[in-house]
């Protein structure tokens, strides 16, 4: 019996988890629609914050990453398919590896690292301090303050910076076939495009969709969850990374059973 | 205005600190709980508030239930409540203006009128030379007063005031002691002061409850 209890307590904190998860995006949702139109200027303000730390100061940092990534895909690629007609695969290969998976996949785990993380320590600190508690006291629905903008943020930033790691990886891509085989831009970006479907639209979108409440809500649920100690907040911000990662990654792959299996 | 019914509050450890706590207290009413660190002041004042859940009991403010209900959630649009904290409270990423002015800006005033009652809370409590500043950037007592310049200016119904003279100087607590004689005497506001000493509030007319670890009595009024 205490083995089955024992078995059991694990996947009853995840069924927990999953609900509470649910219950956060519901109620979010909820207080979105009661948002009256004076207080859209003061949410607008927060969104733009999100978006500045989430998106801008972050654009280096993903472009760089992707714009190796692109490099070193083409290079391992032609250094396996040397004398096959390596050049014929290069759109396949840049619309498979990176534009479906690598590109939101790879956002993601950056926005995670920098931003998930920022999220739940400042709302754990904000929690400890009592200024959520203030706020909600006051009138100021921390629904509509603090988590509404962080989510809005986080899904404009994960679109943006998914273009833009896509962009770059591919003129990563460009640069090794252009100097490998003298590839011209337009041959290149031809190859890119036959490859390219509707359908990888429609589910990156969807990725960039879930990826933003994935990797928002974890970080909403574990700061807030904050209650007696600075200890706490490490804590917090360890099971942020992990549960986003997790759900993320099952996410990903999801949507990749569901549009190409 | 306020209406306790067989209220429990617990400590964080799970033990019980208040247990059957009934109360009514009428708008433009006044209230000090008094009581000895750990008695459950702070708690009380959360609890009526909507931000902390107690252990049981119903807690009801203008005809609206908090508890059991959705807290704080249930009184925004509906009724205006004024915390002054003993400590924190603030928004650490705003200045004191900008703290002073969220809750107007969320009520939808017009930001000329949040401008001019947000001027005017910073020059009565002395503190316009420090509103640019964050709250770590400036003194503890500048933190105190600026938890009472945002009660004052969101013009509220209900005020709950925690620890309010605490940590004050002579001249701090002259400035804390005058506002709260303003708030006590307005018919249109009800007060409820947290406190470890009820000797600084005898200037108050308001009715006593006294917290004891336990057991707790509810005296009549002086």
């Amino acid at each position: 019996m205490a083995f089955l209890a024992r078995l059991g307590s694990p996947v009853r904190g995840f069924l927990e988890f999953l609900g509470d998860q649910a219950h956060l995006v519901l109620r979010t949702l909820r207080h979105a629609l009661l948002l009256r139109m004076e207080q859209l200027a003061v949410v607008g303000g927060q969104t733009k914050l999100q978006i500045r730390f989430t998106a801008l100061e972050a654009l280096g940092l993903v472009s760089g990453t992707a714009l190796l990534l692109g490099t070193v895909t083409l290079i391992q690629a032609f250094s396996q398919l040397s004398g096959l007609g390596a050049e014929n695969y290069i759109g396949a290969l840049m619309v498979l590896i990176i534009l479906r998976e690598l590109g939101p996949l790879l956002t993601a785990v950056l926005i995670i690292g920098r931003s998930s993380t920022a999220i739940a320590a400042e709302l754990g600190a904000m929690q400890l301090n009592g200024e959520v508690d203030a706020l909600a006291a006051h009138g100021v629905n921390p629904y509509q303050y603090l988590l509404l903008p962080r989510w809005l943020g986080v899904l404009v930033s994960v679109f943006a910076l998914v273009v833009c790691f896509d962009a770059a990886a591919l003129a990563g891509g460009f640069l090794v076939a252009k100097l490998k085989y003298g590839v011209s831009f337009g041959f290149f970006m031809d190859s890119v495009r036959q490859a390219l479907s509707n359908r990888d639209f429609a589910a990156t979108l969807l990725k960039v969709l879930l990826f933003s409440g994935a990797i928002t809500f974890p970080a909403c649920h574990f700061g807030l969850r904050i209650r007696r100690s600075q200890t706490e907040i490490p804590q917090a911000v360890t099971r942020t990374v992990v549960s986003a990662l997790v759900a993320v990654f099952a996410l990903d792959g999801l949507i990749a059973a569901l549009f190409y299996f | 205005m306020l209406e306790l019914h067989d209220l429990a509050l617990d400590a964080p450890d799970g033990r019980l600190r208040v247990e059957g706590l009934d109360l009514k207290l009428p708008r433009g009413g006044n209230l000090l709980v008094t009581g000895p660190r750990g008695s459950g002041k702070s708690r009380l004042l959360k609890v009526i508030a909507g931000t902390e859940r107690p252990a049981r009991g119903r807690v009801s403010l203008g005809g609206r239930d908090i508890w059991p209900g959705e807290g704080a959630l249930a009184l925004i649009g509906h009724l205006r409540v004024g915390f002054a904290f003993a400590s924190g409270g603030l928004v650490s990423n705003l200045s004191l203006r900008e703290n002073l002015a969220l809750p107007l800006r969320f009520l939808g005033l017009p930001s000329e009128a949040v401008q001019s009652r947000v001027d005017a809370a910073l020059e009565a409590l002395g503190i316009q030379a420090v509103a640019g500043l964050r709250p770590h950037a400036v003194s503890p007592s500048a933190r105190k007063h600026a938890n009472f310049a945002r009660v004052l200016a969101l013009e509220p119904e209900l005020i709950l005031l925690d620890d309010p003279l605490e940590g004050l100087d002579a001249a701090d607590r002259t400035i804390a002691q005058n506002l709260i004689r303003t708030w006590a005497d307005d018919g249109s506001c009800t007060l409820v002061i947290a406190a470890e000493e009820a000797d600084s509030f005898s200037f108050l007319e308001a009715e006593r409850l006294q917290l004891a670890h336990a057991p707790m009595s509810l005296e009549p009024s002086p």
